[in-house]
């Protein structure tokens, strides 16, 4: 079947809140039937939102053609661009890509494009005519919507009306043989220019500069700043601060944000979009878990989820509308990130418990818009005046903060009659409305403050002396009086618990200013919790919509109750009131569900307990495991031992990247690890420093362990990498994807569950260079023998006596760790490497671009080749067979004076704290995912395990064993992570199924190393291996040896000078794939016509990594982070999908891979194989998804897929 | 056909001597791991109707299912073990109480 739609692109006024922020120059993508109903209610309506002006969603069911007419009405070339498509790259790519025909729109013009919707889900539509990343661009001014393709035979009806519609956000599914469901489409964007009512940008009301910038959903945002001003001239609640009542109704009425609405147990889907081009986002929804894969019973339950941008996912909340427990009222929906929050990236789930027909009104009057009940399910009961249903029963008043919840505060009031009506038979403390606890569930009471007090975060004294933290009750005593370290609340219970918490608010009533923050009067807190069930409406340790405050003064105790159905992971928690303002200080803490029958050890002394980071846990049925918690945080403000702030923003109250990080309140920055040689190899070494002051994950050799890694604060990525354990990405499912390396954003909680195969120092680290840089980093130390202080779990074989002393700091160099190679292999067959790491200038492309000071590694018989110019520089890529022990002889040949910084200081890109760190000549080679043992063959000198780095002119072999086909892994230098990694001091180790041989795709001889390859195995089909490695940091010369200040150097169409902002130090330095890069702006300079920009009719093929194939060969794509910045970089490729997990039938299947950050790896089947199903041949670009700051800046490439044989590359054999 | 037989026969015994074995311990506990839901079940073995197994409940992965009677289909086992006064017993497992933990 086709399915027709005729979209018209227009320029349109986008009135963002009804405070009449817009963007007087915003893009949309409208039905034609559409067109001028929106432009003159636009034009009526200058300063008010205007409900048709959303991000275009369309509908099509899977197995349809969609063919749309695409009409441009810009006054440039503008396209729509699909993900997860398939499509004739040549027509209807919406792009002009290689040698392509260009199928951008010229202004006033139109085309047919045309979609096969494959598969059910969400295809991502978005402008690639102008590739611009500014206010002149096209993605950030709103050009963007999406496609939703449905189960074959679906319908949809529009909530309010019923009837049949043919575009909206906001749709009621329905289909012949499954459920209706509810549609929502939350589709993220940021960076849209933005001006307030006087035309000019909107001014933060408390420090009279700028406003951050544009944070929101559906062309809509509601930020605190306007808010905070109706407080702040009195025309709202007078003794609010701001903060505690931003997301309040009661106070201001509903946000123009996204409503989504429901009836209590409806089945619904939310369509998360990131339609922005720069930030990654977290989104978390309150009360609501899902899926990470709807399709996959065996992934991950989560419920806060990060996406990057032009990544989406759906959202299909458990149990329907209100979770299991059938909680009605409004749950927020927000990105985490709290600076995002606050300006305005957050909306409702309104779930109400009686029938919406049109007849009621919201407490202030504003009718209630009808919302019909999906057709399968019985409609909820009519509201009357006993019984008004959510939220009319609720006893606020209009104009004022919410009241508080009733029961839940000691010496608080009791129920209203209205209340009572509403209320469950025996309303209890915290389960007014919806009891989630079920009678035989075992009761926990824990007594939670939050406290204020000053915390160390390093044995150099930098400190936060306002660091604000939860607390149990009975530890008050020992961490105030200094017996005991703080350290982040986390508390041990089974599954099948109902949690009762006591929780006082014991701080102080003013957060009081400082170099990082205006004063706050920060007189309320609660405790928010994730993933466990409540009652949302007296229970969310918030202020929601129309819900009650949940919150409490200064002084009293609430009482909260909580049920853990399964076992769970860490579930987060926080305050919710003024996050913004102190959550960086500390205030996060985390619950962790165990599985039932866990019974929890103090690992030290082995009495009984229930809280703590370390913990040991016996189970009768399961192995015995240690329970580890991570919390990593950022904008911590810490000052040094004389007070001084460390990297203050520019003004008090900004929040543009303060302050330094931490990890369970502690931080080891390297600067200060530096021995009396002054060499960064021995950083990490405990022999030189001691141990580091982050946490030491201890276990026995052999011992289970279970590390719960969260995010407490605030608003930035981080990596986690642990070197040498690995853990399954998915925990249920023994096929899942092995990995060494999580993204994480705030607010998301993982378990890596694994076991340590031998002893040794194991670094864990969130290694992104500023990051690692600043202390992110600790030990996982795994005994041979028995140590006093820690219990041996029970169903492990007895620690042996100590027969030899423990090693202890010296202070002096560490001894070289033994050779590998004296022990006899153990398995067969062996593959040798001979690597050489050495200096030499990296041509970036062929516009002079280069990295003067480039250092890589290569193998040692192509060294000569890349000195004398014949062999160009690339990343090192070698690859092993399951079954094979790989021998890696690494030489060093780094000369001193090649280095650009003998200092170490780089000007540019820079970290925060920067400090001399002079380059090591010494090197090493780490490796991803495979095995080997850390204390001879990690590729780096960690704690007390013994020196792996090379000086120069000195070789050392390591031994890797190949025992599982995990495929790409990163491969990277760990001698000195600010002088090498950036610069280019990274490969790429492939782990390919046993007895594939790898041959040139050009001559077909076998080759060793190599981006592109053909896998021969006697089992399989051949298969085209491309490896694209991407990764960013880099400091660029320009032909005239001048740096290029990447990304704003690169940026089209760029904003007058004074108008340009700063860019955070993550965001800084040029980046690329596999040591190149094509940069727009030379093409740019060139020939300035942005939609020409990609082509290789009007340029040559890009400078990056040309890979090319056959309609139908079988390709998989190694995609690679080895380095370094903190910015998470989507990649995505053109007309192509693959699954998500590789070996899993069910997985889905997208044309994305989010959140590319340092260790990231992937493996990518393309599905179809070259030119997918369909088959199409042509140029299809791969790329990052950043619009902001990426693309620009030259990340991007081409596979060119063939459908004629080409005289230089022999075909695929049959 | 005469391997086919063969299978047909080594099936046919291998359930009848499951069938035997769990009516030989009716009374006695019994530890099941299954590879669908609810994975694992404890309880006593109350009789054997067929290739039918009726459990009378004291643990599985989730408490609602608890305390009822079940039937499992023999061929949806993946492991048992019969406590029988030789080797190991099968744990009385308890949901911690807040003495446990504290």
């Amino acid at each position: 079947m086709i399915r027709k739609y005729h979209v018209v692109a227009i320029p349109i006024r986008i009135v963002l809140n009804t405070f009449g922020d817009h963007n007087p120059n915003g893009m949309m993508y409208v039905l034609k039937e559409n067109e001028q109903k929106i432009r003159d209610l636009v034009k009526k309506n200058p300063f008010s939102p205007i409900e048709l002006v959303r991000p275009l969603v369309i509908r099509a069911n899977e197995g349809e053609i969609v063919e749309i007419l695409f009409e441009n009405k810009l006054s440039f070339n503008t396209s729509m661009h699909f993900q997860n498509a398939e499509y004739d790259v040549c027509q209807s790519d919406g792009a002009s890509v290689g040698l392509n025909e260009d199928s951008t729109v010229a202004p006033f013009d139109s085309t047919v494009y045309r979609i096969h919707a494959i598969k059910e889900g969400v295809y991502l539509f978005s402008d690639l005519g102008n590739p611009a990343s500014g206010e002149k661009g096209s993605n950030s001014n709103g050009l963007l919507g999406s496609l939703f393709v449905e189960k074959r035979f679906s319908w949809w009806t529009d909530p309010e009306t019923g009837k049949t519609m043919n575009s909206g956000v906001y749709a009621d599914i329905h289909h012949p043989l499954l459920p209706s469901f509810r549609e929502y489409a939350w589709i993220f964007h940021d960076e849209m220019e933005v001006n307030d009512l006087t035309g000019n940008r909107p001014i933060n009301h408390l420090t009279n500069q700028e406003e951050e910038s544009f944070h929101g959903a559906n062309y809509r945002f509601e930020p605190i700043n306007r808010r905070q001003q109706l407080i702040a001239e009195g025309v709202v609640c007078p003794n609010c601060e701001g903060e505690e009542v931003h997301h309040d109704s009661w106070v201001f009425g509903d946000p123009s944000t996204p409503i989504l609405r429901g009836y209590v147990g409806d089945p619904a889907r939310i369509r998360v979009i990131h339609g922005g081009v720069k930030e990654t986002h977290v989104f978390h929804y309150h009360v609501h878990q899902w899926l990470s894969d709807p399709q996959d019973l065996s992934s991950e339950i989560l419920d806060a989820q990060s996406t990057s941008p032009q990544t989406h996912y759906t959202i299909e909340p458990l149990y329907g509308l209100g979770s299991l427990q059938g909680s009605f009222g409004d749950a927020i929906i927000h990105c985490h990130l709290y600076p995002h929050f606050a300006a305005g990236m957050w909306g409702l789930n309104r779930v109400f418990n009686t029938l919406q027909d049109g007849s009621q009104c919201y407490p202030n009057g504003v009718p209630i818009k009808s919302l019909q009940p999906l057709p399968d399910r019985k409609a909820p009961p009519k509201p009357t005046k006993l019984k008004p249903g959510f939220p009319n029963f609720i006893p606020g008043k209009v104009g004022y903060k919410a009241p508080r919840p009733p029961l839940g505060i000691i010496g608080g009031r009791g129920l209203t009659e209205l209340e009572r009506n509403a209320a469950i038979e025996n309303p209890k403390p915290g389960a007014v409305f919806t009891d989630p606890c079920p009678e035989s569930a075992i009761d926990q009471v824990f007594n939670i403050s939050l406290i204020e007090l000053p915390i160390t975060y390093n044995k150099q004294g930098w400190h936060d002396p306002k660091g604000r933290i939860y607390i149990l009750d009975e530890d008050l005593e020992d961490v105030c009086s200094g017996k005991k370290e703080p350290e982040p609340l986390v508390f041990h219970a089974t599954a099948h618990t109902s949690y009762h918490i006591n929780f006082t608010n014991r701080l102080p009533h003013i957060l009081d200013g400082d170099a990082f923050q205006l004063v706050t009067r920060t007189y309320e807190t609660g405790c928010h919790v994730h993933f466990v069930k409540f009652d949302v409406l007296v229970n969310d340790g918030a202020n929601v919509g129309w819900n009650y405050d949940s919150s409490v003064l200064p002084g009293e105790t609430i009482q909260y109750k909580y049920y853990a159905d399964v076992e769970l992971k860490a579930w987060f928690f926080h305050d919710h009131l003024y996050p913004n303002a102190h959550q960086q200080h500390g205030v996060f803490g985390a619950g962790v569900v165990h599985p039932r029958f866990t019974k929890f050890l103090n690992s030290t002394t082995g009495e009984k307990t229930n809280y703590g980071t370390q913990i040991t846990s016996l189970n009768p049925i399961i192995p015995d495991y240690r329970d580890f918690v991570l919390f990593v945080q950022d904008f911590a403000l810490l000052f040094d031992k004389n007070g001084m702030p460390l990297n203050p923003p520019k003004f008090p109250g900004s929040n543009d990247d303060p302050g330094l990080f931490g990890v369970n309140y502690k931080n080891e920055p390297l600067q200060f690890r530096l021995g009396s040689d002054c060499d960064p190899a021995y950083t990490f070494s405990s022999y030189v420093n001691g141990d580091p002051i982050t946490p030491i994950l201890r276990a026995y050799e052999g011992d289970s362990i279970r590390i719960r890694l969260l995010q407490g604060s605030q608003e930035e990525s981080h990596s986690l990498n642990i070197h040498g354990l690995r853990w399954l990405r998915e925990r249920h499912n023994l096929n899942s994807k092995m990995e060494e390396q999580q993204h994480i954003g705030i607010s998301e909680s993982f378990t890596v569950e694994t076991y340590i195969p031998r002893s040794g120092d194991y670094l864990w680290a969130f290694e992104t260079e500023e990051d690692l840089w600043n202390g992110l980093w600790g030990l996982i130390r795994a005994y041979d023998e028995k140590v006093p202080d820690l219990i041996p779990l029970t169903d492990r074989p007895v620690p042996l006596k100590r027969s030899k002393p423990l090693p202890e700091c010296n202070g002096k160099k560490p001894p070289r760790a033994a050779d590998p190679t004296r022990m006899p292999v153990k398995n067969g067959p062996v593959r040798y490497f001979d690597v050489v790491a050495f200096q030499i200038p990296i041509m970036y492309n062929d516009y002079g671009d280069y990295d003067a000071h480039g250092i890589v590694f290569s193998l040692k018989e192509d060294m000569d080749a890349i000195l004398k110019g014949t062999k160009r520089p690339e990343p090192l890529v070698i690859r092993g067979n399951v079954g094979d022990t790989v021998e890696v002889t690494v030489t060093s040949l780094l000369k001193k004076e090649l280095f650009p910084f003998k200092d170490g200081i780089y000007p540019y890109p820079t970290v925060k704290q920067q400090a001399y760190y002079p380059p090591s000549l010494r090197i090493s080679l780490h490796p991803q995912l495979i095995q080997y043992d850390v204390k001879t063959s990690a590729g780096e000198t960690v704690g007390f395990n013994g020196d792996q780095t090379v000086g120069p002119g000195e070789s050392r072999t390591y031994r890797w064993e190949v025992d599982a086909q995990v495929g790409s892994c990163g491969m990277w230098d760990m001698a000195d992570i600010r002088n090498h990694k950036s610069q280019g001091a990274f490969g790429a180790f492939i782990a390919e199924p046993r007895g594939t041989e790898y041959l040139n795709p050009y001559t077909l001889e076998p080759v060793r190393t190599g981006a592109s390859v053909i896998l021969r195995n006697a089992l399989l089909p051949d298969i085209r291996e491309f490896v694209m490695i991407m990764h960013d940091g880099v400091r660029l010369l320009d032909k005239n040896d001048d740096v290029i200040i990447d990304p704003l150097a690169g940026v089209l169409l760029p904003p007058p000078p004074e108008e340009v902002e700063e860019v955070d130090t993550y965001d800084q330095g040029s980046r690329g794939f596999n040591y190149r890069n094509e940069r727009l702006i030379n093409r740019f300079l060139e020939k300035p016509v942005l939609h020409d920009l990609f082509s290789s009719r009007v340029f040559k093929d890009p400078a990056t990594p040309l890979f090319e194939s056959y309609v139908g060969d079988p390709v998989t794509i190694r995609l690679i982070t080895p380095a370094e910045r903190r910015r998470a970089h989507t990649f995505h490729l053109h007309g192509h999908r693959w699954r998500f997990e590789a070996m899993n039938i069910n997985s889905r299947t997208e044309s994305f891979s989010g959140f590319n950050i340092a260790g990231g790896n992937q493996n990518l089947e393309l599905l179809g194989g070259a030119g997918a199903y369909k088959g199409f041949p042509g140029d299809y670009m791969y790329r990052s998804g950043n619009i902001m700051w990426d693309i620009e800046q030259g990340m991007w490439g081409i596979m060119r897929v063939y459908n004629e044989l080409n005289k230089i590359l022999p075909p695929l054999e049959e | 056909m005469t391997n086919l037989n063969a299978f047909g026969l080594i099936n046919d015994k291998r359930e009848d001597a499951l069938v035997t074995h769990f009516k030989r311990n009716i009374g006695r506990r019994v530890f099941i791991l299954t590879e669908a839901f609810p994975f694992m079940f404890i309880g006593e073995i109350k009789g054997v109707m067929e290739d039918i197994v009726a459990l009378d409940v004291e643990t599985t992965s989730v408490p609602a299912l608890e305390g009822k009677e079940w039937k499992v289909h023999i061929d949806s086992i993946d492991v048992f073990y019969i406590e029988t006064g030789i080797g190991a017993k099968i744990p009385h497992l308890k949901d911690n109480s807040v003495e446990d933990a504290t």
